[in-house]
């Protein structure tokens, strides 16, 4: 006879990452108390009234031109993904040999797309460039790690088959490509996805895309015109699959190449001028070392910036995993009950799963510092909950693959000893991965006057110190880099990676 | 003069040695089966074979090792893949080349794959997909043929039929498989692998099926026949 095992003692792969992941919940609830999470709205509850009446009731006759933003957001957002795949597919090729293409992978999508567009907006202005550059340089990053961590695990069989004195690229065509064919198709799918939120954001720097529209009505209290064009980028999300059929999409490729525009006139001199001279700090162009220091004086204090920084990305990775936790049944076939009920009930929880991941995490973040004022709570839950639906959702998809072996067990017992051993180490390593873009996002936040790190680089941008903003955009992404690191070495290994929208 | 030959060699993978000092050699036109439980050694035996001939053996490996995403054409048009150029290659993946198209076909035909040459490997069962295996090997035209149980999933019938396409076309053939009435039947030698030693080389006229039966102790004690015997280790795999 043997004593059973104490609290979580044992070897087995599901108690191993329990261990881990409740550690990593514990290193957050000590850290906690460092963050400001303090409710200082006065009323809100009028504007938050406004605001749910706007959503339900929808101002669709004030839409000015809502056909023209919504093809703008899906033509950036396809050339913009396509034009990433592009130059991210031969980085891949060589993303495994070469320090320096992943060095450079790693701090192009270190820096958020919204970061890069107003970069790129001092030089091309509000074009098209701008938005597909914005949209292409960071994607090019992540499709050339993912592509390059796809290929990877192709099946060596068809390989070793293959007579001796086969060329690399026929041994490439023939016995790699064709085997992850469908894993590479499936991920850009995935990222377009994520390309169509990207572009909606773009709006909130002044590109015409549904987003434009939308912060403009948010800003200016038309809540009902807000809803209406939020309601449209559900639908829009929600019906992908039916207009952004394979068959569909040279036709709209091509359609989209006459939405985009305006096409700028890009003056030599100018983008010299802001490459060579404005990014630069004035005392390095002229090599003076003591002017150096003063520069450096001259920059605010990062260090609570980047304790913020670090703090909302380390709660908001941690609140995602219990969301996505308690989310992802609300989708999954295994938990709808019989007949006309379950699925009403498994439709209501995709749509509010549709709805929790398609707002932008600017909107809703929005959305709850009117309500909770400006502290790190309203960034947190907004991070929470648009990234843990986001995993939820995807998690359901792969229950939802998954057979049941004991047919007949209560919700509990499906839940906790059927589906959540399967799902879990997959879900670990999605939530591993979405840390970094976690991170990406409280820059982001700083925008709303959130106090992490894209708070001084949007104001920098904003009183036009362009070389501050670069110094702020390089240790934002050498931190993006540094989580990066972390999250590989925490991730749970030889895990088959499920098309993380990452 | 011997087609191949190994004095004392250790073969393994790394470090491991699998089949210790082995001593064998090979004769050009014998038609020798390979014998032995999973693991014993036959699959070692077979690559290094392999690695020695090089471009003289066609090779059809253990599992298929075929893409199935692309067609049965494309699939037995790689046992080519080296002798055309890579631009000849991308451009058959588009168009199937003029020349190798009939002779694809009627490979496929004489190994009762009748109109499937069009179909994904993917939409196939597991015979059809052995042979759409072997004619990818039979498609190098090679002198020597060199397979790793070429006939795990086909029936006995069929895996007579494979054999003779594969024994007119080459002029000797170097198999592994379970299959002990076909290794009686239609082979010259048999060498059989055991606990990583060679413990059967011998003309097939002087054997028969009990001393095959010997090479499988668990089925010799459970008294179940070779043939289940491999037939379960297929269905399990």
């Amino acid at each position: 006879m043997s004593a059973p095992p104490g609290w979580l003692r044992g070897e087995s792969p599901g108690l191993t990452l329990a261990r881990r992941t409740l550690a990593l919940v514990a290193i957050c609830a000590v850290l906690l108390p460092l963050a400001d999470l303090r409710i200082v709205a006065a009323d809100p509850w009028t504007e938050l009234g406004r605001m749910a009446l706007g959503l339900v009731w929808p101002a669709w006759h004030a839409l000015e031109s809502p056909f023209s933003a919504i093809a703008l957001t899906i033509s950036v957002a396809l050339w913009g993904t396509f034009l990433g795949a592009v130059l991210g597919f031969p980085l891949a090729l060589i993303f495994h040999r070469s320090r320096l293409v992943r060095g450079f992978c790693a701090f192009v999508r270190a820096i958020h797309e919204l970061f890069w567009a107003l970069l790129f907006l001092q030089v091309f202005g509000l074009s098209a460039v701008t938005a597909l550059a914005a949209l292409a340089t960071p994607y090019a990053g992540i499709f050339a790690k993912v592509y390059a961590e796809i290929l990877e695990l192709t099946p060596r069989a068809p390989r070793d088959a293959l007579p001796e004195g086969t060329g690399r690229v026929s041994r490439f065509l023939y016995a790699e490509l064709p085997l992850v064919w469908g894993r590479l198709a499936s991920y850009t799918r995935y990222r377009f996805e994520c390309g169509l939120r990207a572009s909606v954001l773009l709006g909130f720097v002044g590109l015409p895309t549904l987003g434009f529209y939308l912060e403009s009505a948010f800003r200016e209290g038309r809540f009902g015109e807000a809803g209406a064009l939020l309601w449209l980028f559900y639908g829009l999300i929600a019906t992908l699959h039916w207009w952004g059929h394979r068959r569909l999409l040279p036709l709209l490729m091509v359609g989209a190449l006459f939405w985009l525009g305006p096409w700028p006139e890009v003056d030599g001199a100018l983008l010299w001028r802001f490459v060579s001279q404005d990014l630069w700090p004035a005392p390095l162009l002229a090599g003076d070392i003591t002017g150096m220091g003063t520069w450096l004086a001259s920059i605010p204090d990062l260090a609570p910036a980047i304790v913020n920084t670090l703090l909302l990305a380390l709660m908001g990775t941690v609140g995602s995993l219990v969301f996505a936790l308690l989310l992802w049944p609300l989708a999954s076939r295994h938990f709808a009950g019989a007949g006309v009920g379950g699925r009403l009930q498994r439709g209501v929880g995709r749509l509010a799963l549709v709805m929790l991941r398609s707002t932008p995490e600017l909107m809703l973040a929005f959305v709850f510092l009117l309500l909770l004022g400006p502290s790190l709570l309203p960034a947190w839950l907004a991070l929470s909950l648009h990234n843990g639906a986001l995993i939820a959702f995807l998690v359901a998809r792969h229950a939802d693959g998954l057979n049941l072996g004991m047919p007949g067990l209560p919700a509990s017992g499906r839940y906790a000893y059927e589906l959540l051993p399967r799902l879990y180490p997959n879900l670990l390593a999605l939530i591993c991965y979405r840390a970094e873009v976690i991170l990406r996002e409280t820059a982001l936040l700083g925008m709303l006057g959130i106090a992490t790190l894209g708070f001084y680089i949007d104001s920098s941008f904003e009183y036009l110190m362009f070389d501050q903003a670069l110094f702020l955009l390089l240790i934002t992404a050498g931190l993006n880099m540094l989580v990066d690191a972390i999250s590989r070495r925490f991730r749970p290994r030889d895990v088959p990676l499920d098309e993380p929208c990452a | 003069m011997p087609l191949l030959s190994f004095e004392d060699l250790d073969l393994g993978h790394g470090a491991q040695i699998v089949l210790p000092k082995l001593s064998l050699s090979f004769e050009a036109g014998e038609h020798v089966a390979l014998l032995g439980q999973s693991g014993a050694g036959k699959s070692t035996l077979l690559t290094e074979i392999r690695r020695r001939l090089a471009s003289r053996a066609a090779w059809c490996p253990q599992g298929h090792g075929l893409v199935p995403l692309l067609s049965v054409y494309h699939n037995v048009y790689m046992g080519r893949l080296e002798r055309h150029s890579a631009l000849a290659n991308l451009l058959n993946l588009l168009r199937p080349n003029r020349q190798a198209w009939p002779v694809v076909e009627s490979l496929c035909d004489e190994l009762g794959l009748e109109g499937l040459i069009r179909r994904p490997v993917a939409e196939l069962s597991g015979g059809q997909r052995q042979r759409v295996a072997v004619a990818r090997a039979l498609y190098q035209a090679r002198d020597v043929f060199l397979g790793d149980e070429p006939f795990a999933s086909v029936d006995p019938h069929q895996a007579r039929r494979l054999l003779a396409q594969i024994k007119r076309r080459h002029e000797t053939a170097i198999v592994a498989l379970h299959q002990h009435r076909l290794a009686l039947q239609a082979f010259d030698r048999v060498i059989g692998l055991r606990d990583g030693g060679i413990i059967l080389d011998a003309p097939t006229r002087e054997l028969d099926i009990a001393h095959l039966d010997a090479l499988y102790p668990d089925a010799a004690e459970s008294n179940t026949r070779p043939e289940t015997a491999s037939d379960a280790r297929i269905a399990a795999s």
